[in-house]
């Protein structure tokens, strides 16, 4: 049967390459259906809608599958290791990249690229953000998570983000406080508001991933790292302990409870008006926009993410690739690139999602007031801002989430517990394997 | 063989054996074969995602590491914590109650059913509840106590002793009805008998309650008492929702450390050799009961 399935397929082939090309690229997969996990936030739901009219236009049909994005990875990685996968297309967040590569789940999609009848030649990848593309999608370059020669191609940018300050403009203008540009603005900003009783910068806090990220973005710009050139950990450095401090000014002077906020709630916060700062994804601006969730619609300005050593926002968000367990994965390739063209990148500006492209970028800076800053921002991302490596969650829930959830929640001097989260990291990467070069 | 010896198996004496099989291959299939798994599981080092057949046996090394791992004897310590204020004050309140709405007074009924209303909520409802009713920026609690006795705003589910009352008030509000009804059942299947000569001995209603109504439903008790104890060591979808186990460790009940440690940092090696020291933890605990008293020995009471 499959022996005749095949023999049909490649006699239908030779018919219609016989009669000439194709009509369309996509008429060989009309009909069949592709799966897809994705996370169930703003950016992809409102993508629902250009799903639909990626059927009407191809032929193949889409299910989707949602989950809240911290679920996604289980889940996935469950379809992934079955012989035969019920997913076509995952969304990751670019942090799981590392660990799905190294265990052999992802397709190269240079075995899609080889495939001349599947590439539109005028998709033009150039134009697609190239902090996005290499941290959504490059594995394998530098550190294994960076870009670099040694890297392959296995996903494609969409929902991804940079991170942006975001500020209320009718408070800073009542408070006569200039937008800030560097930390120290923005600390004696916060400051300020404080004493004027106003809660200052929204920001995640919960133990683990939530408040690890929140600190990651101060890190950065100040000139810190997790990890020196050799993976020995410093996050007892003089930027990181500054970091964590500026961290724990932010629980004090920002809006009540902080340290149970994860992503929803810090955003909440600053929609509901409970906050005049905010550092983080470029999807508050989305966000703010959408009436039935926002109060502050037309009160937010947006500017770059503010200095300190260097300038340094972060990478994230999510890519699409295809599990190396797919059924369908030339129909799952035609939908990712499908999905990330030009015209659809329009689309989603124009249905309330994130572009990705730059000329994207620049052709809405008239609709959206922080296009203009993304795309000036966009040059900073740091892909360095937090190692990608597989051993990141252990270091996350393990280590960092419970010492930054003790600067947040107590007074003790914070030297000693970056100190203590130091060794244990060294512990785990010691088990892990990294030092054996040295 | 003798063909004259009266035969050993009677088709009758099958009949209870025939009874019991259904429930004893269910338990064998559903209870059994994942507690022998993750026994054989913990000597392994595997990852999601990987092909078992890869997996590096590793013997006793996750046991190791966990004897020797401060965070499995933190989460312990938070577990036993909880179980002792959760059970402490389940029983008291639960046992309490029932005495109260044992007697026939006006709207028994309905408040038999209010009280009883908690128990039918799935687990992971009410902590979606609770986890906005303690919502420290829009949370009810919050409102009221500032709007009613003008307290500041506290960050219930973001400071350590706070969550963890709140965590523990949570496990009350649900679990106190259970006790409640399994109580009063009790004490509705005495004897009257009984308490009526001990009324006509002039025993006063202390009297009555604590030398004879509750010696007389000991049994029941200790069952109540053990169910909760083997609740406290499952205690998952609670807190993984109100607080996800922080901040800090600080909610992080043992059976949601084993979570986290097999789902999000994949370690589900480890994971396993934690979960046989859960199981046990509450396979000893639950021993121990029975022996200090053992509610099957003693047929007597109901």
């Amino acid at each position: 049967m499959k022996f005749f399935n095949l023999a049909a397929t490649a006699v239908a082939a030779l018919v219609i390459g016989a009669a000439g090309a194709l009509a369309n690229p996509y008429e060989k997969y009309a009909g069949s259906t592709i799966v897809i996990s994705w996370p169930s936030n703003n950016h992809f739901k409102v993508a629902e809608t250009l799903v639909d009219e990626f059927t009407e236009e191809t032929g193949i049909n889409v299910e989707i599958d949602y989950l809240q994005y911290l679920k996604l990875r289980d889940r996935q990685l469950l379809e992934m290791a079955k012989p035969e996968g019920e997913y076509d297309v995952v969304a990751w967040v670019v942090m799981w990249k590392g660990e799905y590569v190294n265990k052999g789940l992802l397709t190269p999609l240079s075995e899609m690229y080889t495939n001349a009848g599947l590439v539109d030649p005028d998709y033009d990848i150039d134009d697609i953000a190239d902090a996005y593309l290499q941290n959504g999608g490059i594995v394998g370059g530098a550190k294994g998570y960076l870009p670099g020669k040694s890297g392959g191609l296995y996903g494609i940018p969409f929902g991804a983000e940079t991170s942006i300050l975001a500020y209320r403009k009718d408070i800073l203008e009542e408070q006569g406080i200039a937008v800030p540009t560097t930390y120290d603005e923005l600390t004696a900003a916060m400051t300020k508001l404080n004493e004027a009783g106003i809660p200052a910068l929204t920001s995640r806090g919960a133990t683990g991933h939530q408040v690890t990220a929140a600190w990651l973005f101060h890190l950065a710009p100040m000139g810190g790292r997790i990890f020196d050139d050799k993976w020995n950990p410093i996050v007892n450095s003089p930027e990181s302990v500054k970091a964590a401090e500026f961290l724990r000014h932010v629980a004090k002077t920002g809006p009540t409870g902080i340290s149970s906020y994860g992503f929803g709630d810090a955003t909440t916060a600053f929609l509901q008006g409970d906050a005049a700062f905010w550092l983080d994804s470029l999807k508050i601006a989305a966000l703010s926009r959408d009436e039935s969730r926002s109060k502050v619609n037309g009160k937010v300005g947006y500017a770059l993410h503010p200095t300190d050593a260097r300038c340094g926002s972060e990478t994230g968000g999510f890519a699409m690739g295809i599990p190396a367990n797919s059924q369908n994965k030339e129909a799952a390739f035609l939908f990712i690139q499908w999905m990330t063209s030009k015209a659809a990148d329009q689309r989603i500006v124009e249905l309330g999602g994130d572009p990705i492209r730059i000329s994207t970028l620049q052709a809405n800076t008239q609709g959206f007031d922080e296009y203009p800053v993304v795309a000036e921002q966009l040059p900073c991302a740091d892909p360095d801002w937090r190692p990608l490596i597989p051993e990141w969650n252990e270091l996350n829930v393990d280590v960092l989430g419970q010492a930054l959830t003790q600067v947040i929640t107590t007074d003790d001097p914070i030297q000693p517990i970056m100190d203590e989260a130091n060794d244990k990291i060294r512990a785990i990467m010691e088990r892990e394997g990294y030092y054996v070069w040295q | 063989m003798t063909t004259t010896a009266k035969p050993k198996w009677e088709p009758g004496s099958l009949t209870p054996y025939a009874f019991v099989t259904p429930a004893v291959l269910l338990m064998g299939v559903g209870l059994l074969y994942p507690v022998f798994m993750a026994f054989y599981l913990s000597f392994f080092d595997w990852e999601i995602g990987r092909d078992f057949a890869d997996a590096e046996a590793v013997g006793f090394v996750n046991f190791a590491r966990m004897l020797n791992d401060p965070q499995v004897w933190e989460v312990l310590g938070v577990t036993l914590r909880f179980g002792f204020w959760v059970i402490l004050l389940e029983m008291t309140l639960g046992i309490g109650l029932a005495l109260l709405l044992e007697k026939p007074i006006r709207g028994a009924s309905l408040f038999r059913t209010i009280f009883i209303l908690p128990l039918m909520v799935s687990p992971v409802v009410v902590g979606l509840i609770w986890r906005y009713l303690f919502d420290a920026r829009a949370g009810w609690i919050n409102y009221y106590m500032s709007n009613w006795f003008g307290m500041e705003p506290q960050v219930w589910l973001g400071d350590p002793q706070l969550a963890f009352f709140a965590i523990v008030f949570t496990d009350i509000w649900q679990w106190t009805p259970f006790i409640f009804i399994i109580i009063i059942a009790g004490l509705q299947a005495l004897p009257s008998e009984v308490v009526e000569a001990s009324e006509i001995d002039g025993a006063n209603w202390w009297q009555q309650v604590f030398l004879v109504k509750l010696p007389m439903i000991k049994s029941i008790i200790i069952i109540a008492l053990l169910m909760r104890i083997i609740d406290v060591f499952r205690g998952l979808e609670v807190m993984l929702i109100m607080t996800g186990g922080g901040p800090g460790r600080s909610t992080e009940l043992l059976s949601l450390h084993i979570y986290k440690r097999a789902f999000e940092t994949q370690q589900l090696g480890y994971a396993s050799a934690i979960a046989v020291l859960l199981i046990l933890v509450v396979f000893g605990l639950s021993l121990l009961i029975l022996k200090l008293s053992n509610p099957m020995k003693t047929r007597s009471d109901v």
